[in-house]
């Protein structure tokens, strides 16, 4: 779901890195140095999972995992996601170093969305309640994800619907994939590690 | 409290691992395209793909001049491949736009169409064929050679098509997680150090 160089206009990339660095500047400031570990090997994960790519439907399409590093650090995936997307666009060449602010923008902010949506629930005692938000978190993070794209080629593309229709349809298999593994990793860290899904932005704020 | 901090940090990072592993072993594929173009005889072929090496197919190419005029249009086909005639003599830019905000570009610079095509059709226009002893006409043997040529270069011409759209290698996969853990330390040595400092304030 990279937005390559040269597709968008100079307003739509000034205003996708504006956000962006709002949304940055949110989650550095709710970074604490317990966090920051975590928020690395986080970043590490959205680094390696654009490389494997999902072979079903006839565009080329790509892990994200943007739900789980939404759920798990909340605002800090910002800064998160954009270490990782700047990394991509200098070594694999996705992206592009002017479209960063908009691409950090558009895989970051469904993660925190899905971290407000689905955080609490994630967090229930029942076990199937707790579960299906898991699932949620991944499949919808990708959703908005697709939907924030379309947006971004709102000026670009000919119609909002059939880009939105055609990115959904092609990322149909990722969200399945991606609602799974967050649905996989969330019953793992709750056996092992209940204490990771509450209090993500440490005791200061 | 340490211990469960770190067995949460140590699965975080074996689960990075598994993923980085798998990233390996399948042939890595992800969001970027390439084209690639050339010129051979009073033909332009392109060859578009994305990273990793699945074929582009019915993508969008748009052909320009250096002065942004668009002089045609056309789409890939199932082998991610679009030809078309030299519209022009010139420096010709071709744009793939592969939908969903993938785009990629290839400059072939006037001098090339110029030797592949134009030179051959001067030369042959300027002098006047006179037949060799052979029995063979000047461009007869200029074809030859150009035929010839052609075939010969094809393969490596194909080879340089295919380097143009190699996935990520396996440096620069490890070298991003070392930039990151490498951010990592510098984070947590910035924030420890203002917090040895305030520390400090409050000890004076």
């Amino acid at each position: 779901m990279h937005i390559s160089e040269g597709i968008l206009s100079a307003p739509v990339l000034i205003t996708g890195a504006a956000l962006a660095a709002a949304g940055i500047s949110v989650g550095l400031k709710k970074m604490d140095s317990d966090k920051i570990p975590e928020v690395a090997v986080l970043s590490s994960v959205f680094f390696v999972a654009s490389l494997i790519h999902v072979p079903i439907g006839p565009s080329s399409v790509h892990l994200i995992i943007n739900g789980i590093n939404g759920l798990l650090l909340g605002w800090l995936c910002f800064p998160s996601i954009l270490v990782a997307l700047t990394l991509q666009a200098i070594l694999f060449q996705f992206g592009g170093i002017t479209v960063l602010g908009v691409n950090t923008l558009n895989m970051a902010l469904p993660g925190v969305i899905c971290y407000y949506l689905f955080g609490r629930l994630v967090n229930r005692e029942t076990r199937l309640v707790s579960l299906a938000a898991a699932f949620s978190c991944g499949f919808f993070a990708v959703l908005f994800s697709g939907i924030l794209v379309a947006l971004s080629l709102l000026f670009t593309e000919e119609s909002f619907i059939s880009a939105v229709t055609l990115i959904l349809l092609a990322h149909l298999p990722v969200m399945i994939i991606e609602g799974v593994i967050t649905l996989f990793c969330v019953a793992f860290l709750k056996r092992v590690k209940p204490e990771v899904f509450g209090g993500i932005y440490g005791k200061g704020s | 409290m340490e211990k469960v901090r770190r067995i949460q940090i140590s699965l975080l990072i074996l689960f990075t691992a598994s993923l980085f592993v798998i990233s390996i072993s399948i042939p890595a594929l992800a969001h970027k395209v390439t084209i690639f173009a050339w010129v051979e005889g009073d033909t332009i072929f392109t060859e578009s793909k994305f990273s990793g090496g699945k074929r582009a197919i019915n993508a969008q190419i748009l052909v320009f001049d250096r002065q942004g005029k668009q002089l045609l249009e056309g789409k890939t086909n199932d082998k991610g491949e679009f030809s078309f005639k030299i519209p022009k003599v010139a420096d010709l830019r071709i744009v793939l736009n592969a939908g969903m905000g993938h785009r990629a570009e290839w400059t072939i610079p006037e001098s090339e169409i110029r030797e592949a095509s134009g030179l051959l059709g001067n030369k042959r226009a300027g002098e006047s064929s006179q037949p060799l002893a052979v029995g063979l006409s000047r461009e007869e043997i200029g074809d030859l050679i150009e035929e010839s040529l052609e075939k010969k270069l094809g393969p490596i011409v194909r080879m340089l098509a295919e380097s143009q759209s190699k996935g990520p290698s396996v440096t620069e996969i490890v070298g991003g997680i070392g930039y990151i853990f490498g951010l990592m330390g510098v984070a947590l040595y910035f924030k420890n150090r203002g917090k040895q400092r305030h520390r400090e304030d409050r000890d004076d």
